[in-house]
């Protein structure tokens, strides 16, 4: 390698090294490495870096290649990465059938931001300091890299310098639509009209702060915020957020104004368009956000679960029990409820809803009485789940409610329901019209 | 987060001119089948005309079986004693009756290697005669949806999986689109715009729809199941069932064979022939052993 060839990696550790070592030296190391030792390039700068101090010889380096996050291919299956902690968090998680606690959130550098997950719960990562991240492994998901670490990997603290310039907001910021938002995005900007907004106190880290939060809005949906900072919010305006970053709350994305963002009031670009009413989406769409509030669905009833049907409540917490006993209160005297746990399907994805006492009379024509009646005849409850079963599946219907996830997937809280009639007629003289003129 | 599998709408024609199964590597991942029009599917729902139905097990331990026509074939259904719901429905049905069933696919191989593609259903719904007008018109898009994007698949040149999802596909429906241009080859779009123009007929009885296709299509041969010439075996045998139709039975497998072999057809060619023509929703079994023209 010439001495053209090896400038870019000289640059590269002289912003690891800092300093510890001059521009000369560092050409001679490598060049002695390189040329000399015939050491490929990448171990070369790693025995450099170990050499000089950059970076802590820990032993489980292996092979792996510094890489930077701007770089990330994304099938990395041993990579070393250096990076500012932008947001950090516990998750309690199930894995396995066991209750796991992992440590995920989203680390930067210079060349962009990623989210990451440590599959274990053995470091405290700060906010705001930089470690580096060693044999980790990458993956994408929805075309976003994600840097996870495994059993093999190890994270260090590192005294590298990571400056995450606040020009990224120019051409790293993601523009994005509400809709199109889902955990773990950072660097997002997105313009939406407040619609709501509330001051809270809240108490982080022995610290107590003051969160601005509320609901936002553009033509394709909604979304939760919340500023770390007072920028003055108020409801019916339009603003844009730069570099913003999504969390997620059991599927629902979230949206974080942070210390890195900025908020600015832009003209409306919505005009009279009510975006207080709820936006509708395909399954497949919220199937693969996880979530969303106030959204709206239609499709097919594809399956009625168990625990639908006539149900049984503690009177004093409202869970739902099996054999008069509560898990919190013992021995009780249940209380009646129906209620549906239904899979609603459109052909791009399905997701399980949760419809209540009052929609499930509606829809089924079951009510509580006949049920509870029906039920005592028979001498057992699961009657009344069968008895629905034919007055609801294959129904089409159209939702509106939250939309969260868990390990079963993602479910709606059902707000409103009812039955969808399509006019079959108009629908295929649609679909003709759009066959005959590509033929 | 385990999304829950989607239910393609997809017809009997596209659903058993289908081979290629991708089995998971990891422990309790679904496996998918890959249609010729790229769909990857575990799971489906279907509807039609239940048009018989056979309890292969005892009465304490049923194993139902039965057939469901829509406008361009039959699917094969096979209920196992861990679908209680479904088994329960299977026991209470009429055939004819419309019916819908949501369920999981399954392929077994023929000894000849000839893939056969059944059902196994989760629940099975009776169902009246709109709600199945309803599916043949979801089925109809979904197919059209499907020929669609196979066909801006292809503009792309020597296009892989990334490139297509680069170009906007979903991952899963550019796994499924070369995984199956890789297998079967270019689908054959005249077969499929066959099934859209069917699935429109019948919901639209009184335009005259024409999407200008060949009306001798359903004769053709369906190379990918096959893989050899059935057409003449299937006109052969297509008229011998309208000549020898003895009423509700039709024709019994054995007088079939009988006229068969004096016209030179072998026992094997005769059972190709006759899949062949209930694929293509031309004949049907009323009973074991017996076919019937439609």
């Amino acid at each position: 390698m010439d001495k053209e060839e090896l400038t870019p990696h000289m640059e590269e550790l002289k912003r690891v090294l800092e300093g510890k070592i001059t521009e000369k030296e560092l050409m001679e190391e490598l060049d002695k490495y390189v040329n000399e030792y015939d050491v490929d390039v990448e171990s070369a700068k790693r025995a450099i870096k170990r050499k000089f101090g950059g970076e802590e010889s820990g032993f489980v380096t292996g092979d792996a290649v510094s890489k930077k996050i701007g770089d990330l291919t994304g099938n990395e299956p041993n990579v070393d990465i250096t990076a500012k902690i932008v947001y950090v968090e516990k998750k309690q998680i199930r894995a396995r059938g066991e209750d796991k606690t992992i440590i995920s959130g989203i680390l930067g550098d210079d060349t962009g931001t990623a989210s990451f997950t440590i599959w274990s719960d053995g470091y405290e990562l700060e906010k705001g300091s930089v470690y580096i991240f060693k044999n980790a492994y990458i993956k994408t998901w929805n075309d976003r890299v994600q840097v996870n670490m495994g059993n093999r990997g190890a994270v260090e603290k590192s005294d590298t310098k990571i400056e995450m310039p606040e020009r990224s907001i120019s051409y790293s910021s993601v523009e994005s639509k509400i809709k199109d938002l889902k955990e773990g995005m950072g660097n997002v900007s997105v313009t939406g009209r407040v619609l709501s907004v509330e001051e809270r106190k809240v108490n982080v880290k022995g610290e107590d702060k003051t969160v601005y939060s509320g609901l936002m809005a553009d033509d394709t949906g909604k979304v939760q915020f919340s500023a770390w900072n007072d920028h003055g919010l108020k409801e019916g305006e339009t603003i844009l957020i730069s570099n913003a970053y999504i969390r997620g709350w059991k599927g629902i994305p979230q949206l974080n104004i942070g210390d890195r963002s900025e908020v600015t009031r832009v003209d409306d670009p919505f005009g009279n368009t009510d975006l207080g009413t709820s936006s509708n989406k395909t399954l497949g769409e919220i199937a693969e956000s996880g979530g969303g509030l106030d959204v709206g669905v239609s499709g097919l009833v594809v399956d009625l679960r168990g625990g639908s049907g006539l149900i049984f409540r503690c009177p004093q917490c409202n869970r739902s029990v099996l054999g008069g006993e509560c898990a919190n209160h013992g021995k009780i005297e249940p209380v009646h409820d129906l209620r549906m746990k239904i899979v609603l399907d459109d052909g791009t994805g399905a997701i399980g809803a949760v419809l209540n006492r009052e929609l499930t009379e509606k829809l089924t024509g079951v009510t509580l009485e006949n049920a509870v009646n029906l039920s005592k005849a028979r001498g057992e409850s699961g009657i009344i789940a069968r008895e629905m079963a034919p007055r609801i599946l294959m129904k089409r219907l159209a939702m509106r409610g939250n939309v969260m996830s868990d390990e079963y997937g993602p479910m709606m809280i059902v707000a409103e329901a009812e039955t969808e009639e399509v006019d079959i007629e108009t629908a295929a003289t649609k679909l003709l019209d759009i066959v005959e003129e590509v033929l | 987060m385990n999304a829950r599998e989607t239910a393609w709408r997809v017809f009997a024609g596209e659903l058993n001119s289908s081979s290629l199964e991708i089995k998971s590597e990891e422990e309790k991942s679904p496996s998918y089948l890959i249609t010729p029009l790229g769909a990857k599917l575990n799971r489906i729902l279907i509807a039609g005309v239940l048009l018989d139905k056979e309890n292969t097990g005892t009465e304490e331990e049923p194993m139902w079986r039965g057939r469901i026509q829509d406008v361009s074939g039959n699917f094969f259904i096979n209920v196992g004693r861990f679908q209680p719901n479904a088994a329960a429905s299977m026991a209470d049905l009429e055939a004819p009756s419309y019916v819908a069933v949501v369920g999981k696919v399954r392929t077994y191989t023929a000894d000849d290697g000839r893939v056969f593609v059944t059902v196994r259903p989760e629940t099975i719904t009776n169902i009246d005669e709109k709600t199945r007008n309803l599916w043949v018109l979801e089925a109809a898009q979904s197919t059209w949806d499907r020929l669609v994007k196979m066909k801006d698949a292809l503009r792309i040149q020597n296009a892989g999986k990334q490139d297509l999802v680069g170009k906007g596909f979903s991952p899963d429906d550019a796994e499924g689109i070369i995984s199956a241009l890789e297998h079967y080859g270019m689908p054959e779009s005249a077969k499929y715009l066959k099934l859209i123009q069917n699935s429109l007929r019948m919901l639209l009885p009184d335009r005259n729809i024409d999407l200008g296709l060949p009306e001798d299509l359903a004769d053709a041969p369906d190379e990918i199941v096959l893989g050899e010439d059935t057409g003449k075996g299937k006109e052969f045998l297509l008229s011998l069932l309208e000549e020898m139709d003895m009423g509700e039975l039709g024709v019994s497998m054995e007088v079939i064979l009988k006229k068969a072999a004096e016209n030179g057809m072998t026992p094997e060619e005769v059972e190709e022939a006759s899949d062949a023509l209930m694929d293509d929703g031309l004949a049907y079994e009323p009973k074991v052993g017996f076919l019937k023209a439609i």
